[in-house]
């Protein structure tokens, strides 16, 4: 079901559109991060004109997450979600914020102690590849735009399943391939011509965004994605299309 | 389920109509304490031309959460076109525009009754939320309409509620970023405009002063 294209020499993996050997990647994306943690959610908000909103919103409803559940937010970043599912599970429940980046991590701890949600949440740094936590633990996972920066993504999707309890579900939030030939276009053009501008501007890194633009398009596309969860053990797998498919929110259960 | 809507429109017009009617029933204590008492009542509200479906749910501290999907279970499910629902919520009688209309309704009939008494009394603040998410362009196109729409009330015209049906049909379909883009080349346009303008207003100001000279 993989596409041709993103097929690879083994031991070696994309970073944008440069291939690369695979230990190298994680320090290369690492160093994306680290670079643009600071001013990470204004780009965030410039990008994509603060529709990442909506889609993290949709993200969360599709979640159906309620008081009392354990959460985890993979490659969660400065916590755009880790906040909203803090007050959605209340005192009882627990949401934990991993991050495989410090950086990151610390701008989203620093941004949630100020938002005022900190009792049930926890902070941890760990790889999405090899989760830190106990099988069947977790009634939700999400990761929102970070799979696509993930190495081995059928072995982080592996991991997400084991700490899952059964019924538990998966939601993965990321860039897609828009359904509309023309529309492709002019997101290809504002992607790869306008961030790199705005990257410039802003955080004054080209580089880091039009590596993001091109992580974006070397991801699997929706129906690719969809045979990764349904390899990796998800069972009802499902996705949602949001602005024309430039992203995605699929959705899957652990059996 | 959001239908065959791009969730980001429909979770769009949700967000900025929950946030300008829990900024409302802020300056309403009164309807926040009715609201209060119907904690945990779950709305389905089911549109079929266009064909969305909404969820409308009491929070605690009588907020409202509006969503294009949920998987709790409906206390109350109202199914009509957006005429219907557009109809019921402009009435100024709206036990009698229930049983008139078209609505079908399965559960108990209070809760929407309460919906109605709040959203008819409203004078709600769409373009702040709105501009925030979809930006200027597309924020303040839709702001108007929905303040239009509810500004006229009973008056408001057919034209105005097939615009609505059209812009979630339609926009959905137009992304943002092209949207965007757009906006972003006519501002240059405007921009490119005046410093033309300007240029010229100089050049004039600098042959004058030569003249006097
Ligand atoms: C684009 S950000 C997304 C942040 C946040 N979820 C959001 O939607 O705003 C991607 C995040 O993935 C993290 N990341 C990259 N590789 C990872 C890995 N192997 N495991 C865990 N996190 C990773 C990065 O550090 C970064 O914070």
């Amino acid at each position: 079901m993989r596409n041709d294209d993103t097929a690879e020499e083994p031991g070696t993996t994309h970073f944008g559109f440069k291939t690369v050997d695979r230990d190298q990647k994680e320090s290369l994306v690492r160093g994306v991060f680290d670079s643009v943690a600071s001013r990470y959610d204004l780009m965030n908000d410039l990008m994509s004109a603060g529709i990442h909103r909506l889609w993290k919103r949709f993200t969360i409803e599709l979640s159906s997450v309620r008081p009392g559940q354990t959460v985890l937010d993979i490659a969660g970043g400065t916590g755009d979600l880790a906040a909203r599912f803090s007050r959605l599970v209340g005192d009882e429940g627990r949401v934990v914020l991993a991050d495989i980046n410090d950086s990151m991590l610390r701008v989203g701890r620093d941004r949630l102690i100020d938002s005022g949600a900190v009792g049930n949440l926890h902070t941890v740094q760990c790889d999405a590849q090899s989760l830190p936590f106990p099988n069947d633990s977790v009634d939700c996972i999400t990761i929102a735009f970070g799979l696509r920066n993930v190495t081995d993504k059928d072995m982080a999707l592996r991991s997400m399943e084991r700490v899952l309890k059964p019924g538990g579900r998966l939601l993965v939030l990321e860039f897609s391939k828009p359904v509309n030939p023309l529309l492709e276009k002019v997101y290809d053009t504002y992607s790869f011509r306008v961030l790199p501008i705005m990257g410039q501007l802003v955080a004054n890194d080209p580089d880091s965004y039009r590596y993001l633009a091109e992580s974006i398009r070397k991801h699997p596309d929706q129906e690719t994605l969809l045979g990764m969860m349904e390899d990796a053990g998800f069972v009802s797998c499902e996705y949602h299309n949001m602005t024309g498919g430039i992203v995605a929110v699929h959705k899957g259960i652990k059996a | 389920m959001s239908g065959s809507h791009d969730p980001t429109v429909v979770t769009a017009v949700l967000m900025a109509a929950e946030a300008a009617i829990n900024r409302a029933l802020e300056l309403d204590p009164a309807s926040a304490r009715d609201l209060a008492d119907m904690a945990g009542t779950v709305l389905a509200i089911e549109c079929l031309s266009p064909d969305v479906e909404v969820f409308a749910i009491v929070e605690a501290e009588g907020k409202l959460h509006l969503t294009p999907y949920s998987e709790r279970k409906a206390d109350t499910r109202v199914r009509g076109t957006l005429n219907d629902f557009l109809a019921l919520a402009t009435a100024e009688d709206p036990a009698a525009t229930l049983i008139n209309s078209d609505l079908e309704i399965v559960g108990n009939t209070a809760p929407l009754l309460a919906l109605q008494t709040l959203v008819s009394k409203m004078q709600p603040d769409w373009e702040a939320p709105l501009v925030n998410v979809l930006g200027d362009v597309g924020g303040h196109q839709l702001a108007n309409l929905l303040r239009q729409i509810f500004r006229w009330g009973q008056k408001s015209t057919q034209s105005l509620r097939r615009q609505l049906s059209e812009f979630i049909l339609e926009e959905g379909r137009l992304s943002p970023p092209a949207a965007e883009l757009d906006a972003f080349f006519k501002e240059i346009d405007v921009l490119g405009l005046r410093v033309d303008r300007l240029e010229s207003r100089l050049k004039r100001l600098g042959q004058r002063l030569a003249g006097r000279r």
